[in-house]
């Protein structure tokens, strides 16, 4: 056991002291808020304010289509028409003109016929569809004007539905779009969290056996501690920094939200993710209030608890056939074709959790969250929605027993591995290891 | 100290035998050389002492002791293959090393200030080794190999890819050990190191031992009563006589000076009568074989 920690202490100190860990551990956080941000400005840079005059022939659209800051229409007087067209060529404060064509017995498929919009440059794609969605939405109005409806009585029409669902397994809960929503982003950004640092760290952990047997420090440390222990060690002094790194973050992540001081930003940096339904239409204090008590809802012990025990034996699932597979070859390049055992059921789990989302319960759900090979990100995936305590508890039981086997699997090709140099594993080697 | 009885190891489901009924003793505060080519089994038969790998059958006993993970901290072992940590201090990788083995951290720490001393390395203890030069690494693989005062060393090859001056450094490190009481096995491919350094000697070849015993007995019993003879003011005639009594071979002549080898079978004092006759006798000396000659000797007779 002291040999386990003396390697676990030495793989975390070894790994944390190092300047790229402290860099990127301290930068990261501030590189994703400004990546956001560049990507923010980019959109923003790219958003354009286009001037269209408008001759209007018909009468129609006086007063009817209104601009906002995207799009200025201007209406000019109709005997301008020509000179304005003449004029447009060369003239920067002006993008367009539209010409609506006088209109006779309410033949609308005539004004569309005859509507021109003569443009000076090129006009996106973007402002031309709110042009057309404008232009519509007055010969829209104007036909039911004629249809004989009261405009109150539209508004009535349009009225939207709500559906109210009511959870009788959940004290009778309210479930709204927005709880639903929210604890859709949640399930979304615990998944990936957990998918990220498995991958990261798990590769990590090969690194690390890899250079001790590029090294050849490995016969020197074998010759004192067990292989097994070197490995343990290895593995979970890489889950300490996994965890620093993580424990940095959230504290990063909560003073930030304590420093902008306002609930909403506590919320939105918590939970990545957590706010993707959000129209921008609503009233944002409104929505937080209702964020913060979809999310106070939520049972969050257990989804804490759930989280860190998937998320540990997860991890150390992955890392022991990590470890496996960097005893087993020489050098990075050559773990390639190993890697791909272990990245690819845990991709599958990733892609498959995706679909949870239309049916949190649904049988790809329930298989995906109880096989130990996808289950450490596809029960993450599944806890917030809510899932049966027996579900939890045999797929806890089925991951930590597979976790024992494939260390034990892991162990026994790691003995070997680590001191046969210069030759790559086949997969039938590995087997006779395994067996031996 | 250390007995081994009967050793046999095999890799691959008994396909491939690395040792095959393999005995050795090692007395106390000796060096032991373990001398064969590559492949011989010598590393599969160290890497059974320090209990990585273990054997099919037969047994190890240290100091009369079964070997068990106890012993582990009594050896100090260098492999073929060495390295150290790149990226850790020169101090802490010390530290760690020595912890591994037991040692209790200001102990270790005492420890390697004194090697550190004897070394003339303590502006070292700072740098990372990527800082350090090989022959540097090299001294400080030895510190790590001795820091927890191993009653018993084990050396696979311990000269390989020194430079000469550090492994006369080393050289004298390890004899100093052995006077102070430590029990050292080296192994080698290289009979040299052997003749000057070691009391003790087993060949192995093929998984075998072919012999083993002290250097000077196992040379001794190698000789073929071979002399090397030297004479100047050779008397022609006296000489033709000598000739025809004795069996001479490798006769040449260079600046007055005439040597041959002589096939003994009476008494050398005797030749030695009959040569004052021939010419003055510069040299006349029995040829001992080298390891080198005896190892050839040993596995051509064997195979």
């Amino acid at each position: 056991m002291n040999n386990i920690y003396l390697i676990t202490k030495r793989e975390f100190l070894t790994q944390v002291k190092k300047k790229s860990f402290v860099l990127l551990t301290l930068l990261a956080p501030l590189m994703i808020i400004g990546f956001g941000a560049v990507i923010g400005l980019m959109f923003k840079a790219n958003e354009s304010h286009n001037v269209i005059e408008v001759v209007d022939n018909s009468g129609l659209f006086k007063g009817q289509l209104k601009s906002n800051d995207k799009l200025e229409y201007i209406f000019v007087p109709v005997a301008d028409e020509k000179s304005k067209i003449k004029n447009l060529k060369g003239n920067e404060s002006l993008d367009g003109i539209l010409v609506l064509p006088q209109i006779s017995g309410n033949n609308f498929d005539d004004l569309e016929k005859n509507t021109r919009l003569v443009v000076n440059t090129k006009i996106g794609l973007d402002t031309k569809q709110r042009i057309i969605s404008d232009i519509s939405n007055v010969i829209k109005k104007e036909k039911i004007k004629q249809l004989g409806i009261a405009e109150s009585q539209l508004d009535n029409l349009d009225k939207n539905f709500e559906l109210r669902t009511i959870n009788v397994s959940e004290n009778n809960k309210e479930d709204s779009d927005l709880a639903f929503g929210v604890k859709t982003g949640l399930s979304l950004g615990l998944m990936y969290v957990t998918f990220m640092f498995i991958i990261i760290y798990g590769v990590r952990v090969m690194r690390s056996v890899l250079e001790e047997k590029n090294n050849r420090v490995v016969e020197i440390i074998i010759s004192s501690v067990k292989p097994f222990e070197l490995m343990m060690g290895k593995i979970l002094g890489v889950t300490m920094v996994a965890l620093t790194q993580f424990i940095v973050w959230i504290s990063m992540s909560v003073i930030g939200a304590l420093v902008l001081n306002t609930g909403f930003s506590s919320i939105q940096k918590n939970i990545p993710g957590g706010n993707e339904e959000i129209s921008d239409k609503l009233d944002i204090a409104q929505i937080a209030t209702q964020v913060s008590h979809s999310l106070l809802d939520l049972n969050f012990p257990l989804i804490i608890f759930v989280f860190i025990v998937f998320f540990l034996l997860g991890y150390i699932f992955y890392s022991s056939i990590y470890a496996a597979i960097g005893s087993a070859v020489d050098n990075e390049t050559e773990t390639q074709q190993f890697t791909l055992f272990a990245i690819l059921p845990l991709t599958l789990g990733m892609y498959g959790s995706f679909s949870l989302m239309n049916n949190p319960d649904g049988p790809l759900g329930f298989w995906l969250s109880i096989i130990p090979f996808t289950s450490p990100v596809a029960m993450i995936a599944r806890i917030p929605y809510g899932v049966p305590a027996w579900q939890i508890a045999l797929s806890i039981f089925l991951l930590l027993a597979t976790t024992i086997f494939m260390i034990f699997l892991a162990g026994k090709i790691y003995r070997v591995g680590i001191l046969m140099y210069g030759n790559k594993a086949t997969l039938k080697e590995l087997w006779k290891w395994i067996r031996s | 100290m250390l007995k081994a009885e009967h050793i046999t190891k095999t890799y691959n489901a008994g396909k491939k035998t690395a040792l095959e009924d393999f005995s050795i003793h090692v007395p106390k505060g000796s060096i032991y050389g373990l001398l064969g080519p590559n492949g011989a089994g010598k590393t599969s038969f160290i890497r059974i002492i320090n209990q990585i790998t273990q054997a099919d059958s037969g047994d190890v006993f240290i100091n009369g002791e079964k070997l068990n993970p106890n012993h582990i901290k009594d050896i100090g072992y260098m492999p073929e293959e060495r390295g150290l940590y790149k990226n850790m201090s020169v101090g802490d990788q010390i530290l760690y090393f020595g912890e591994l083995k037991g040692m209790k951290r200001n102990d270790a720490l005492n420890e390697a200030k004194k090697w550190f001393e004897k070394l003339h390395i303590d502006q070292w203890w700072k740098k990372k080794l990527s800082e350090l030069s090989k022959g540097m690494a090299q001294k400080i693989q030895f510190v790590v190999t001795v820091l927890h005062r191993p009653h018993l060393l084990i050396l696979d090859e311990p000269f390989s890819g020194f430079d000469p001056v550090n492994a006369n450094l080393i050289k004298d490190q390890i004899i100093e050990l052995k006077n102070n009481g430590t029990t050292i096995i080296l192994s080698t491919h290289r009979m040299e190191s052997v003749e000057e350094m070691c009391d003790y000697v087993a060949l192995i070849d093929n998984s075998k031992k072919i012999i083993d015993g002290r250097v000077f007995d196992v040379r001794e019993k190698f000789k073929k009563n071979i002399f090397g003879i030297t004479l100047s003011d050779v008397n022609n005639e006296q000489l033709q006589q000598f000739q025809n009594k004795y069996e001479i071979f490798n006769l040449s002549e260079q600046n007055n000076l005439i040597s041959f080898d002589l096939k003994n079978t009476v008494n050398q004092n005797d030749i030695l009568l009959d040569l004052v006759q021939a010419g003055k006798v510069r040299s006349f000396d029995e040829k001992i074989p080298s390891m080198n000659e005896v190892f050839i000797n040993a596995v051509g007779n064997h195979s």
